[in-house]
């Protein structure tokens, strides 16, 4: 044995013990290592945008991607963009998440053994050819989502390469494909392209169930263009009047100044009745009618105004009256039936309406009828029915899938799963698992499109390119790509009928027209958005036949399917925050519902949550209830999207149950029927209810939606605000306790109103700021795209379903629901009650509600460690270091902004890679603590550090809070309140009789003034 | 505070049955630290496995996260805020016999002050834990401590929620001396009884107690002088509690009858708390001839002042919300006794002003069976005031839109019996090391009482 004397024993023993506790009670040690060659681009710490485009709906918005250090880390608007023009949707906004999703494939997946398993490139690519080669070009079919010009004609280039057909190979589905509206302005005005509809010029606009302001076609355009034809700077006389027709109060309906609950299917119908009005009353008083007016008296000829709006069951002074409201419009504008309103008899009714524009002389005006489509058009239902033909009978050898989910979004009845077993190899490119790709033979997954080179030319005058802002993250690669490589594979004789090099330099020369460069820094190459001319009613509208549909089966309710707000046709289903911002109307996330009215709620008695079975002959489902007075009696309604079985947040995987469906799908209860052009319809089916006993709690995020006469959502008549009154709120005080905003509120200095937003003590005296906002109600439409954006800027974690029941939500900023002003009933209820919608009444208030910044915060006083103090700039700031955890502050917070991280969210809610999308200019959260609203801080820092390397002040407009810069309708305005020339106190004095804070006696002084929003009532306009 | 019974009537009520010897009361008050029967270690052991379940709920609630508890929004305060009240509610009775009473000389408080002092003592202890169990982040309690640091980081003297720190370690270490300094000459009868290790620990606490004039004297000043520390005490202690809740902005909070309710309220339900612990005591030790039907006629007399005090509160708080004409004091207390919490509603008012009612009859003041059954009705009842002051006003406040319900969880309940347990072992353990008749004070009275039975 060596030498180990006693004092080197104790040495020893010293150094190892002592080694040991050190490395025991230290974190191990993780170091930061800066790049050793950077990037020209990138200087750690400063964000890159780069310029892309939105695919997640068939808008084809412009991006903005935010990334830091190579990674995006938010999506924004690109502002050159001429559909979005800077803002974006909640939706496009969570569509980030795509590329750092759990959901994500690692690489190529073989189907071995019935199980799909991780393969090398080489062998995938191998299985794919080698099928490839045995066959013939005639046997493959390739089934996906717009691919965007360039990368469409490569895919076509592939099938001719191989001998196919593209014509007939190719299929561009879309579950929402507006075949109906295309087919319609084929045979109204002779032009089988989709119409463009422009609502800012518009001062009436009556939707029939368009749903432009969520799930419409292009939402964030409408969304502005609303906001434009309604702006009352503008248009002081009030701007223009919104209509709705639908037999339930959507969000576009929510947002309308009157609501005709129509019988659903009538839609058609009733725009047609409208029609014979115009069309009468132009003839007798002469006016010329724009195109073949023989052949519109032949189509108008059976039809009885009377009988249509009793059919319909609606008032026929209701009709009349907004007959005559039409016609002594400036410039109406008619919207066609969206998704939910397909029926089978959709072209027909589509048609209707636009007939009814052309009548109205919109036509070139606020409706635009393009020359050409520059967007794929997608194949109608007809052709994806011949394609589940062609699979079943065996001629289809190898089906090529991507970007798109048909095994979840055709109704079941189509048999497209079961189809699939027919096809020889089935090929999916989906870069996220879902219920398709599981049953491909073959997962040769895509890039995600943050990823990926591409372009898209959504509409005549827009070409938008798609640029890679991220390395992949997984062992993917470009679908192009892949089949440039498969021809390579496959021989001279493929490869040579196929571009060479790589699919990003078949792109170059795709734009070679342009200079890639800038188009790259710009977005694309833009140019007239509307394009098209006037055209003339032609003599086909004399053939369309017109009248009401039948729907199939026997219930006793006629069932309505609709996009889901957020989730669409269930594509962004696989979206964490699509899932947990609560829909706009209901408040409800994370699962099904049934809408049901109150007296069938009654009727049947069922209550919030209790599950019926809802039957229709093709599909049952088990839903829980959502009883609500803004339905009508004979109609129910399910959202499309729910109800898929893969998918970490789309099923219940995430929550431990792999598998197992969230929520209900609605396309599972329908028949695969089309309308008269072939394109698919959703309005098709009767359905019968039964309660089933079980009891599902439905996640919601607001119980009530009475606000108790409390004022916190005034609204102020245009009759009203013209003679000068502050929307109403100034003659309550007696019977709404003393919770009145009284208008000397407002102090009126020289330099306009300023106060309630500058006081000496709310920011310190030689603070040269005082950041407030102004938010303006009349604007908002409740459309959550700030929720999004505060959330990914502001690395809040989405809390599940779970969360939602037990409204523990963690969103900063809220959007309120009341409706009218409220009374004191209710509150007793241990379920959820919002009772106060009534069938055609739409009286909704949205109020975004977020930390107001308070001058005098209750919660600053209250917190023992001051966690929460005042900024000399007057924010309440949140040290999140600092804070314990008392929760004292959020229970004083009157407004109820103050979030509480209940869990360690940061840990358990980013699976994957998620973790890279957090923005690392703000703290993530540790559990225990408080957060809120900073006014996004980090954004004003960094303002401030530039302004004062620059030795100046903060410019007005410089500092952008991503609530304001996502928002469609700029209803937010964010800046310095202590200068009077700012755009936020220039709003607020522009608007001083609609100027309120919200709980004005509490004395908080908040930092936020809102504006009221205004009811726009039927011939209140014409007065300005 | 009830003015003292008249000194003729006191001397006649205040007479045990028979007047025993000094060495005698010294026997049958330490009898109760004598040797552990089977049934007390069960008692131990019952209580030390409720604490147990509690530390293992407390250890997984600080490792998952404040979720397990059942708080949602608007609601952030539950059953460790309300079971902190409650406890430190419990702790006034303590002191207001000691104190107080000692100061006006009542002093048939005598034979209930010692399990009234360690009732408070160790109600103060459990107390004081619960803001820590409460709290988000409990591992960074000493934030909460105002001390000197280099990063130059204060607390918030705003905040009441120092403001209770500064009460409650007050009102702990004054009633720690207090009790203290009381047990010494008790201490030193038990050292002069025992052998071994205990002798030496009971020769060390009793510091050279010798019963000389001197010590008397000494003693009975600092006495003195702690009551007229401690009276302010009773007052000032609750009384910063409910500023938790009076100086925020919460309808049903913010009122400024909080004080004086809250301590009227405490000093009600720390009279019923020591029936609760008393009363088995007297039982199961046979200590019938030192705490009599005289002390609990008494304290019941306090426990029906007080329920009327009480009850006026009640009373007040919805008369303002209806004087006031603010719509959101008005919701919130009608949605008090007829929403979605009327249940407690009601039997806070059922068991801390209805019931207390039947104390109007002498048979039932000295009833100790009725008593024991009144007192756990009124321990309830004061427990489910706090529930019904957090939970109510905060589920229903300014905003409807947030408007929620708050069910306590599992993990807060498995808490909240860990804190009785905690309570009992530590009042259990007490028992058996500590006379829990104050021995020197009984007799004293006796001799009060042979000098002036005799002159009567």
């Amino acid at each position: 044995m060596p030498e180990l004397d006693r004092r080197h024993f104790l040495k020893l023993v010293g150094a190892s013990a002592g080694a040991a506790a050190a490395a025991g009670c230290s974190d191990p040690v993780e170091k930061l290592v800066p790049y050793v060659i950077q990037p020209e681009e990138i200087t750690p710490g400063i964000s890159v945008d780069y310029a892309s485009t939105c695919r997640e709906c068939a808008a084809g918005c412009g991006l903005q991607v935010t990334t830091r250090e190579g990674r995006p880390i938010k999506l924004e608007g690109n502002p050159n963009h001429p559909i979005n023009r800077g803002a974006l949707c909640a939706r496009g906004q969570a569509a980030i998440m795509r590329s750092y999703h759990p959901d994500r494939y690692e690489g190529a997946m073989v189907r071995k053994g019935g199980v799909l398993e991780r393969a090398s490139w080489e062998e995938a690519l191998s299985v794919l050819t080698a099928r490839l080669a045995g066959g013939t070009g005639a046997s493959l079919r390739v089934l996906g989502r717009d691919p965007g010009p360039t990368l469409g004609s490569l895919i076509d280039g592939f099938i001719g390469a191989l001998g196919g057909d593209p014509a007939t190979q190719h299929l561009v589905y879309e579950p929402f494909s507006q075949e109906a509206i295309r087919k319609a302005a084929g045979a109204v005005f002779g032009v089988e392209t989709l119409p463009i509809f422009d609502l800012s010029g518009a001062d009436l606009i009556l939707d029939f169930g368009s749903e432009f302001i969520d799930t419409g076609p292009s939402p964030v355009e409408h969304m502005r263009q609303l906001a434009e034809a309604q702006d009352l700077q503008k248009h002081p006389e009030g701007g223009a009047r919104l209509v709705y027709v639908g037999p339930r109060l959507t969000l576009t309906g929510s947002n309308a100044d009157q609501w005709i609950p129509a019988r659903p299917g009538s839609e058609g119908m009733l725009a047609l009745a409208l029609a014979k009005r115009v069309f009468d009353r132009a003839l007798k008083s002469g006016r010329e009618i724009p195109g073949d007016a023989r052949a519109v008296a032949r189509a108008l000829s059976g039809v009885d105004p009377q009988a249509v709006a009793r059919e319909a069951d609606v008032d026929p002074a209701t009709l009349d009256a907004l007959a005559e409201e039409l016609m002594a419009a400036r410039a109406p504008l008619v919207l066609p039936p969206g998704v939910a309103a397909t029926s089978q008899r959709a072209t027909a009714s589509a048609a209707a309406v636009l007939l009814l524009d052309a009548l109205l002389g919109a036509v070139g005006r606020g409706v635009h009828l393009p020359e050409r489509e520059t967007a794929a058009v997608p194949a109608s239902f007809e052709q994806v029915r011949r394609l589940v033909q062609d699979m079943q009978a065996g001629r289809v050898d190898v089906l090529l899938i991507h970007g798109t989910n048909p095994v979840y979004s055709l109704p079941a009845e189509l048999g497209f799963a079961e189809a699939l077993e027919s096809v020889a190899l089935v090929v999916s490119f989906a870069p996220l698992a879902d219920e398709t790709s599981e049953r491909a033979g073959l997962v040769l997954p895509d890039h995600t499109d943050l990823e990926s080179w591409g372009d898209l030319a959504p509409r005549a005058g827009v070409r938008s390119l798609v640029q890679p802002t991220l390395r992949p993250l997984k062992d993917t690669q470009a679908l192009g790509d892949t089949l440039l490589a498969a021809g390579r594979a496959l021989g001279d004789r493929v490869s040579g009928a196929l571009p060479s090099g790589s699919f990003r330099s078949v792109l170059e020369r795709a734009w070679s027209d342009t200079n890639f460069r800038t188009a790259l820094a710009t977005g694309g190459v833009f140019g007239d958005t509307r394009g098209g001319r006037a055209r003339p009613i032609t003599a086909g509208v004399a053939n369309l036949e017109f009248r009401e549909p039948q729907l199939e089966g026997t219930g006793d309710f006629v069932l309505v399917t609709y996009p889901h707000s957020f989730l669409g046709d269930g594509r962004s289903a696989t979206l964490s925050w699509a899932q947990e911002i609560p829909d706009p109307v209901t408040k409800a996330a994370w699962q099904s519902w049934l809408e049901v009215s109150q007296a069938t709620a009654r009727k049947l008695g069922v209550d919030f949550g209790d599950v019926v079975s809802v039957d229709t002959g093709f599909g049952s489902a088990d839903v829980p209830v959502y009883p609500r007075g803004g339905i009508r009696d004979d109609t129910i309604a399910l959202a499309i999207g729910q109800g898929h079985t893969v998918g970490y947040y789309a099923s219940l995987a995430g929550d431990g149950e792999p598998g197992v469906a969230r929520g209900a799908s609605a396309i599972s209860l329908l028949p695969a029927r089309t309308d008269e052009s072939g394109g698919g319809a959703w309005l098709v089916t009767r359905a019968s209810l039964r309660p089933t006993g079980g009891f599902r709690r439905i996640p919601l995020s607001q119980w009530t939606d009475n606000q108790r006469g409390r004022n916190l959502a005034p609204q102020v008549s245009l009759a009203s605000l013209a003679a000068g009154d502050d929307g109403g709120h100034g003659d309550d005080d007696g019977h709404h306790g003393g919770n009145s905003v009284a208008s000397a509120h407002f102090e009126h200095t020289e330099a306009g109103v300023v106060a309630p937003f500058d006081r000496e003590n709310d920011a310190r005296s030689d603070s040269p700021y005082r950041w407030g906002m102004t938010i303006d109600n009349d604007r908002c439409t409740g459309c959550s795209a700030c929720v999004v954006a505060c959330s990914i800027e502001n690395n809040v974690p989405t809390v599940g379903e779970e969360g939602i029941i037990r409204h523990r939500e963690m969103t900063w900023i809220r959007l309120e629901r009341y409706n009218g002003d409220g009374d004191l009933r209710g509150g007793e209820e241990r379920r959820p009650y919002p009772d106060r919608e009534e069938l055609g009444v739409t009286d909704v208030r949205i109020v975004p509600m977020l930390c107001q910044q308070c001058g005098s915060a209750p919660c600053e006083s209250v917190c023992p460690v001051i966690a929460t103090y005042h900024t000399p700039d007057g924010l309440n700031a949140m040290i999140y270091n600092r804070c314990v955890g008392t929760r004292y502050c959020a229970n004083n917070c009157v407004y109820k902004v103050r979030r509480f991280n209940y869990f360690d969210y940061s840990q358990t809610r980013l699976p994957g890679l998620l973790g890279l999308m957090m923005n690392p200019d703000v703290t993530v959260r540790e559990q225990g603590v408080m957060e809120k609203c900073t006014f996004c801080v980090q954004r004003i820092q960094s303002a401030r550090q530039v302004a004062k390397d620059e030795g100046r002040d903060i410019a007005d407009g410089e500092v952008r809070t991503a609530c304001q810069q996502s928002c469609p309708t700029q209803a937010i305005t964010f800046g310095n309140t202590r200068d009077p020339k700012s755009r936020v106190v220039t709003r607020v004095d522009a608007d001083q009789n609609r100027s309120y804070t919200s709980l004005p006696t509490l004395n908080a002084r908040p930092s936020i003034t809102y504006l009221t929003q205004v009811k726009r009532g039927a011939g209140e306009g014409e007065r300005g | 505070m009830t003015p003292p019974p008249p000194a003729t009537a006191m001397a006649e009520m205040i007479r045990p049955r028979k007047t025993p010897k000094d060495s005698k009361i010294n026997l049958d008050i330490l009898s109760v630290t004598k040797g552990t029967s089977l049934s007390y270690i069960a008692l131990v052991g019952l209580a030390a496995l409720g604490v147990t379940q509690a530390l293992l709920t407390l250890a997984y609630q600080t490792y998952e996260g404040l979720g397990i508890a059942g708080y949602q929004a608007p609601v952030f305060w539950g059953v460790y805020i309300i079971t902190f009240v409650f406890w430190i509610g419990i702790g006034h009775a303590g002191t207001l016999i000691s104190a107080i009473l000692y100061l006006f000389r009542a002093k048939w408080r005598n034979a209930i002050n010692r399990g009234a002092e360690t009732m408070t003592i160790f109600a103060v202890i459990t107390a004081a834990q619960f803001p820590l169990i409460h709290i988000g982040r409990i591992w960074k309690f000493y934030f909460l401590i105002p001390y000197p640091n280099q990063r130059g980081l204060w607390v918030n003297f705003k905040s009441p929620l120092i403001w209770d720190l500064f009460a409650i370690s007050t009102y702990l270490t004054i009633s720690l001396v207090f009790i203290y300094v009381g047990l010494i000459p008790d201490i030193a009868i038990a050292r002069d009884r025992s052998t071994g290790i205990k002798k030496l620990v009971y020769t060390v606490l009793c510091g050279g107690w010798q019963g000389t004039s001197r010590q008397w004297k000494a003693h009975n000043r600092t006495i003195l002088h702690l009551a007229g520390l401690s009276t302010p005490l009773v007052l000032s202690v609750h009384s910063v509690v409910s500023w938790d809740f009076a100086m925020s902005v919460l309808p049903g909070w913010h009122a400024t009858i909080f004080a004086p309710y809250f301590v009227a309220g405490a000093i009600f339900g720390g009279f019923a708390m020591v029936l609760t612990c008393l009363i088995p005591v007297r039982r199961i030790f046979g200590l019938e001839a030192y705490i009599t039907d005289y002390h609990f006629e008494n304290m019941s007399r306090f426990i029906l002042l007080t329920s009327w005090i009480v009850g006026y509160a009640y009373g007040m708080e919805y008369f303002i919300a209806w004087y006031s004409g603010v719509e959101f004091e008005s919701t919130s207390f009608y949605l008090r006794a007829f929403g979605p919490y009327w249940m407690s509603t009601w039997m806070m008012i059922t068991f801390n002003f209805i019931f207390p009612q039947l104390l109007w009859f002498k048979k039932l003041r000295t009833h100790v069976t009725f008593l024991f059954v009144l007192a756990f009705f009124i321990n309830l009842g004061m427990w489910f005031e706090r529930y019904v002051i957090i939970i109510t006003s905060t589920s229903r406040d300014y905003l409807p839109s947030v408007w929620g319900l708050y069910i306590p969880s599992a993990a807060e309940l498995s808490i909240l019996a860990g804190s009785f347990c905690f309570f009992a072992l530590f009042f259990l353990l007490f028992l058996k090391v500590f006379p829990i008749i104050a021995i020197t004070e009984v007799k004293e009275l006796v001799i009060h009482e042979k000098m002036h039975g005799e002159a009567r």
